[in-house]
């Protein structure tokens, strides 16, 4: 209900409606903000981050290729060989490997020839098996090849093997672990965030038993499994290196929150629901939506979710197995590959735009407005990006001050 | 994918009334061997132009009519890579009615993880009592055959299973990927004579118990 309010403010915010004109100026002047602060020594990698975030996120593939390795704090000075064929007898992952991506046909533009789309399918087996056999902690799941695929055709084989290697060591390291479980407490933040901004959805969705199941292939691939368009799916890619490993699941519920009528008009039973979620729109505003994950974000930020995150797990116990009990016991705090990796200080100033949200949930409503308008003039995005900075991949690490 | 199998499901005006019944089947076995493809031709009455690897798990249903009566049949295709059902698939195998196990006739490896599918099954209190079917899949592939009817028939008898050969992509084959799913529902049909469709949070499967008379009857293969 209140996101519905949201959106009808956002309509009326000044970034929606602009003619064509007004884009291509707007446009025109990105770009030049993105160059500046690719210009700056050292680049100024704040600054891209709210490029990343902000409406029509890095504007073309060719500034991709220069922007997401600062948004991964990569040098591509020196870029490695191409990945050597000579892994795949050898590799235990092999065969399923194989197996996905000769059936991703998909995730090619239509129209590429033949030829050309099974020569960057051989390329995408190599980058996979080679980020596989350098990191043995790693492990191959259905769906990593459609990250990768959406890293190969933007970047080239050589560019996308050092990201996906830094992206597969960090965002999604936890999806990597020899068992899901991780991945499948991350789903657990789902349901808490639903039911901050619409308690009736989400008890609907627990009545009806539905689970997180329906948004495992968008976490795990980043919505590359779901979306045909693939200039949406770099439109979140662009979002998410620029943020928080858990904001896609902050994605996935504004997309749930979205669809609020049709869900409530669902039959409330497991298949119903788990199949009008899972088939995803095509036509998803996603501009707003963007905005509104990163508002969700910044009033209710992970640390804030983690204790009820952490009890899904032992709701389920009852019906579900002892692991998850195990699971649960053992695990009092999320995602905690990612948080061994934290770095200890937090960002004052995150922490202070995050406090500006009060919890009583009676004001819940006024407040989602206000922060949709903070998004898009930028003030949410700083504290959104702040956050990413947090959890930033540490390597080089002078670049933040 | 999701955009070409969405057609799969809820055909407009095959809608049952609200109480009709449903029979849900869970579709599992290795990664590859073609679920994906059995159940969207059932449902759709075609084969896939292009499928993906399943990730969790799909959800595709039918209306068909048994004797007059309406009955829904919803299969829940699953992802085949083991780590997605050590912890994923889990959820799913609650109030399941019966158990399509898949394998590729042109895949040793793939007949030879069925007895840890089984087993998968048995843990989530889905054993004998529960109808359970074995398919081969991908029959059309004669040249590149690796496990023979005759072994695969010797497992099915031994885990009280029929056993049917198939494939999802001859053209000539329609009829037959619809029997298969069409046996299980007559066997479930004759199983359930009074279960209505389930209320949300029911629980447990089948609270069924089967003469001798039945097993040999439901025994028999294609």
């Amino acid at each position: 209900m209140s996101l519905k309010k949201s959106k009808s403010i956002g309509a009326s915010s000044p970034l929606n409606g602009i003619g064509k004109q007004d884009g291509d100026s707007r446009r025109r002047r990105k770009m030049a903000e993105i160059s500046q602060a690719l210009g700056a020594s050292p680049a100024d990698v704040a600054a891209l981050r709210r490029m990343a975030i902000s409406e029509g996120g890095l504007l073309s593939d060719e500034i991709r290729c220069q922007v997401w390795p600062k948004l991964l704090n990569m040098h591509t000075d020196h870029l490695p060989e191409k990945p050597a064929a000579d892994l795949r007898e050898n590799h235990k992952d092999y065969h399923q490997v194989l197996l996905d991506v000769r059936r991703s046909l998909r995730r090619f533009p239509p129209g590429m020839p033949d030829d050309q789309r099974e020569g960057l399918q051989e390329e995408l087996i190599d980058i996979i098996l080679h980020v596989l056999d350098r990191n043995p902690q790693l492990h191959y799941y259905q769906g990593y090849h459609d990250i990768v695929v959406t890293f190969l055709l933007v970047l080239g084989e050589r560019l996308a093997t050092v990201l996906v290697e830094k992206l597969s060591t960090h965002h999604l390291r936890d999806f990597m672990d020899p068992t899901m479980d991780n991945t499948k407490h991350i789903l657990n933040y789902l349901m808490p965030i639903i039911e901050r901004v619409n308690p009736e959805v989400h008890d609907f969705m627990q009545q009806a038993e539905v689970g997180t199941i329906f948004a495992l292939s968008w976490l795990i691939t980043w919505f590359g499994h779901v979306l045909s368009d693939f200039r949406h799916v770099v439109r979140l890619y662009d979002f998410f290196l620029a943020c928080h490993p858990l904001m896609p699941i902050y994605f996935a519920a504004v997309i749930v929150l979205h669809r609020e009528e049709e869900v409530l008009d669902c039959e409330c039973d497991m298949a119903s629901v788990h199949h009008l979620l899972s088939q995803i729109p095509q036509d998803l505003p996603y501009e707003t939506l963007i905005s509104r994950a990163g508002d969700l974000f910044v009033q209710f930020p992970p640390s804030e979710l983690a204790r009820e995150a952490a009890q899904q797990n032992s709701q389920q116990t009852a019906a579900s197995t002892f692991k998850d009990f195990e699971l649960a016991s053992a695990q009092q705090k999320p995602d905690s590959v990612l948080r061994r990796r934290r770095r200890e200080r937090v960002p004052p100033q995150a922490q202070a735009q995050a406090m500006v949200v009060a919890r009583p949930r009676a004001k819940r409503l006024v407040r989602l407005a206000v922060m949709g308008l903070t998004v898009a003039l930028g003030a949410a995005a700083l504290a959104v990006v702040n956050t990413a900075l947090e959890w930033a991949p540490k390597l080089d690490f002078q670049l933040f001050p | 994918m999701e955009s070409s199998l969405e057609l799969t499901t809820s055909l407009p005006g095959t809608y049952p009334p609200l109480r009709s019944r449903i029979f849900k089947i869970i579709v599992i076995g290795d990664s590859g061997v073609g679920k994906t493809c059995l159940t969207y031709r059932f449902c759709a009455g075609k084969f896939p132009d292009k499928t993906e690897a399943t990730i969790g798990v799909d959800f595709r249903e039918k209306v068909i009519e048994i004797d007059g009566e309406k009955i829904k049949v919803q299969l829940w295709d699953t992802a085949g890579q083991e780590r997605f059902r050590k912890s994923m698939v889990q959820h799913y195998y609650r109030n399941v009615h019966a158990v399509v196990f898949v394998y590729d006739v042109t895949n040793a490896a793939s007949f030879r993880s069925l007895p840890a599918w089984i087993e998968e099954c048995r843990q989530h209190s889905l054993g004998q009592e529960v109808p359970r079917i074995l398919v081969g899949n991908k029959c059309d592939l004669r040249h590149a055959l690796q496990v023979s009817t005759e072994l695969a028939q010797k497992f099915a008898d031994s885990h009280s299973m029929p056993l049917f050969e198939t494939s999802a992509k001859n053209p000539d084959d329609n009829d037959h990927v619809e029997a298969i799913f069409m046996t299980v529902a007559h066997k479930l049909k004759s199983q359930k004579p009074l279960v209505l469709s389930q209320p949300p949070g029911a629980t447990g499967a089948l609270p069924l118990r089967k003469s001798e008379e039945e097993e040999r009857s439901w025994s028999c293969s294609c």
